[in-house]
């Protein structure tokens, strides 16, 4: 590990409806802005809208395919942009940083065009 | 700001009681996608679990209800996770929020909402701050 080190890109299957409907359960996020089609239409997004923390999953689901979760001690996400059914994300991460004990990371959610739908940082524990 | 806001600076959330279970592991990962063998099996703690402990306190007292908030333009703008301490599977964790802050910027209006984590033994193993938009 070295501060430039680039993790290896998790790729993740296209965001179904069915998918939020399920992570909406799983989550208890019951905003209707996720799920209900015609509730979303009239808040004037259009269609629904995945959860932030979905994606913010996935960014999570990487970093404990890049490190033990036993060593993450922070993990920040701004949310940049919305993201719909139909949209395939790709979570990509990198070391920025290095204190005594801690590895000082970045990670980005991004969709097939680039467009950055969660912005993460995290730090980890040095062993 | 208006005042109305300004008092909300302060309020505590309904302090309630989560026990991690492992149905409730495994469907986050599912939902994910995170088909890992260790994570379908519910013994995987997600990063992101703390979001389930967080909604579920919403069963009986909702920040909506709470704040006052419109769904149709609520936005949650950043989160943030302090892992001060190890979570596991049977944990029974107390949950205590408070609103830490509350300003206006670009015709939205921004809510940081704190909570912490504590495990039966007394330890907090956990902080996250939320940011709530409600656009105008």
């Amino acid at each position: 590990m070295e501060v430039g080190y680039q993790f290896e890109p998790l790729h993740k299957e296209e965001i179904t409806h069915s998918q939020l409907v399920r992570y909406a359960g799983a989550s208890g996020d019951f905003n209707p802005i996720h799920t209900v089609v015609p509730f979303a239409e009239s808040a004037g997004l259009g269609d629904v809208i995945a959860h932030g923390m979905l994606v913010k999953g996935f960014v999570g689901q990487a970093i404990s395919q890049w490190f033990s979760t036993k060593d993450l001690v922070k993990f920040s996400s701004r949310f940049r942009a919305m993201t719909r059914p139909g949209e395939k994300i790709t979570v990509q991460g990198s070391v920025v940083e290095e204190t005594e004990d801690r590895w000082i990371c970045q990670a980005e959610a991004v969709n097939e065009a680039g467009e950055v739908k969660v912005k993460s940082s995290f730090e980890i524990k040095k062993r | 700001m208006s005042t109305g806001l300004q008092e909300k600076v302060g309020m505590k959330l309904d302090t309630y009681n989560f026990k991690i279970e492992k149905g409730k592991l495994r469907e986050l990962a599912f939902a994910i996608g995170d088909l890992r063998e260790e994570s379908l099996k519910g013994e995987f703690v997600l990063p992101t679990f703390p979001t389930v402990v967080d909604f579920m306190g919403e069963e009986t007292s909702t920040l909506e209800d709470l704040l006052g908030l419109n769904l149709q333009k609520v936005l949650h703008g950043e989160q943030e996770y302090e892992y001060l301490g190890e979570m596991k599977p049977g944990d029974d964790l107390t949950v205590t929020g408070v609103i830490e802050n509350v300003y206006t910027k670009a015709s939205m209006d921004f809510y940081i909402i704190k909570k912490e984590f504590v495990n039966q033994n007394g330890e907090t193993v956990l902080i996250s701050r939320s940011t709530i938009i409600e656009r105008h």
